[in-house]
């Protein structure tokens, strides 16, 4: 299996005139868990968009294991699991059978998707809800159905675009446990997050996006150790300002 | 590694024909009963007021034309509202995501459209049938133009459900194209019933074709080969299905 998770190359995007992505280079071990900050409108949300295939992308290479996002299309979207940042569940099922349809939708058989989302839907509090329709939950429970979404057909990479945004402090920490549990078991994790206590709580490593360009890809320690308190004090400054608002 | 593809395609049309089961007082019942009011009225109180028609009764001879509206109407509604709402509140992004080959989603979404079509199609037809007591000429034919038609205006749905920015573009091409050629493509008359420059000019309108093959199909009665309905039909589905396949390769109006 290769090594590498993710290795994006070069990679450009431009929204119009709008250079948004300016050449970034990045390569994520398989079993990492990465975490991938920086500024409100600095790209985050587009570069992980392009993993996915939501986005395309202007110049460059990107691969998930090795295989080619665009080439390979079918493979890697086999690959990721993605929890976008903005909500998108079909307001026409029932969460319960959103889920089965998308578990189908993966090539689940029926047996097998219903066990996985009663499973899924146990674990993140949301069985009770399971026959509402997903536009009717309040936000919190909305991001967990977004999580469960992303997780039903057990994928190799997930990826969580601020996945904590907007959520209580108890199913914060719930969900971090979970993911740590994930990550342990031999998942890739890339999320994308505000809050410095996240990144230093689940991260082995983390990249700062800042105008378009990866300004620094390590560990946490080293990250906050090279940039000497300046760069971080603008995410404490940030964290502490989402958490009271 | 799983690798059942299949399974994923099945799952798409069995979401899809939900969705608009879940609807059918929107999306099935109301064909029927302007079909059926279309027969009462037509049939049972002016209809004798108006002759005969190649031999046919007045109603008899629109009735093809009445049920091809509905399937119309119905296949390019489902695949137009559709995919405009998923792209609207970005659901459509749940397939996009998923292993399924931009052939295999456009196929799911044509299938889903189509059987809305014949669903409604077939409704249609029964009710006709029994209130004019009207046997079916040739089942074949019947159902083969039912499909084409409904494969033609699945994809027409499509292309307009990606193209459009706002509802109200989604009645535009029903409105401003659909309708007028409805009415010029020879549902209500006989093109020899027409003048010379306005015959030639129906022979240039997709659904003068579709009437035709289709009224051949349960009246037996066509005014020009039904070989040459069937192959402009045929093509129009192909180039149709193809270039709405290529729409979403390119992720056109579905990718930023
Ligand atoms: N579809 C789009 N069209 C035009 N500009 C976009 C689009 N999506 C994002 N942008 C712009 O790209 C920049 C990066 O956005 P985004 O990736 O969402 O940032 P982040 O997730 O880091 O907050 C922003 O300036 C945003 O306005
Ligand atoms: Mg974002």
């Amino acid at each position: 299996m290769n090594p590498f998770a993710l290795t994006i190359c070069n990679l450009h995007k431009n929204f119009h005139s709008l250079e948004v992505l300016k050449g970034i280079n990045l390569n994520i071990k398989s079993g990492m868990f990465f975490g991938l900050l920086g500024p409100n409108g600095a790209g985050k949300s587009t570069t992980i968009n392009i993993l996915a295939g939501l986005t395309l992308k202007s110049k460059g290479d990107v691969k998930i294991f090795g295989y080619d996002i665009e080439k390979d299309y079918k493979t890697v979207r086999q690959f990721i699991g993605l929890s976008q940042q903005e909500f998108n569940l079909d307001r026409f099922f029932t969460l319960h059978d959103l889920l089965l349809y998308q578990g189908g939708l993966y090539g689940l058989r029926q047996t097998e998707v219903k066990k996985r989302v009663e499973e899924l839907l146990q674990r993140f509090g949301l069985w009770e809800h399971r026959h509402q329709k997903p536009h009717r939950l309040s936000g919190g429970l909305k991001r967990r159905a977004m999580i469960v979404k992303a997780l039903i057909h057990d994928p190799k990479i997930l990826i969580l675009d601020e996945p904590t945004a907007g959520v209580d402090v108890e199913l914060r920490h719930d969900l971090w446990n979970y993911l740590k549990k994930l990550n342990r078991e031999g998942k890739t994790i890339i999320l994308t997050t505000h809050y410095l206590e996240e990144a230093k709580t689940l991260c082995d490593e983390i990249a700062i996006l800042l105008e378009g360009k990866i300004l620094i890809h390590d560990s946490i320690e080293k990250v906050i150790e090279h940039s000497k308190g300046d760069l971080i004090n603008y995410f404490i400054e940030e964290d502490q300002e989402q958490v009271h608002a | 590694m799983r690798n059942h593809y299949w399974i994923s395609l099945w799952t798409l049309i069995r979401r899809e024909i939900a969705r608009f089961m879940g609807m059918r007082n929107m999306t099935i019942f109301p064909q029927m009963i302007s079909t059926a009011l279309y027969i009462i009225i037509f049939g049972f109180s002016l209809g004798g007021r108006i002759k005969e028609i190649h031999g046919f009764h007045y109603i008899e001879f629109i009735f093809p034309g009445l049920v091809l509206m509905g399937v119309i109407t119905s296949s390019y509604n489902n695949a137009s509202n559709y995919l405009f709402m998923a792209r609207y509140d970005t659901s459509i992004q749940d397939i996009l995501l998923t292993p399924l080959s931009y052939l295999q989603m456009v196929f799911a979404f044509t299938i889903g459209s189509i059987i809305r079509g014949l669903i409604v199609g077939v409704l249609v037809l029964a009710t006709g049938c029994i209130l004019l007591k009207l046997p079916i000429y040739s089942m074949a034919a019947t159902l083969i133009f039912l499909l084409l038609t409904s494969l033609i205006f699945a994809s027409f749905g499509i292309i307009t459900g990606l193209w459009a920015e706002r509802w109200e573009d989604l009645a535009l091409f029903i409105n401003y194209i659909v309708t007028p050629l409805n009415f010029l493509g020879g549902i209500f008359y006989s093109i020899d019933m027409l003048p010379p420059w306005w015959r030639h000019l129906s022979l240039l309108n997709p659904i003068f074709y579709m009437v035709n093959g289709f009224r051949y199909g349960i009246l037996g009665f066509n005014e020009i080969p039904l070989s040459i309905s069937f192959a402009l039909m045929s093509a129009l589905s192909i180039f149709l299905f193809f270039w709405t396949v290529y729409l979403f390769k390119i992720g056109y109006k579905l990718k930023t």
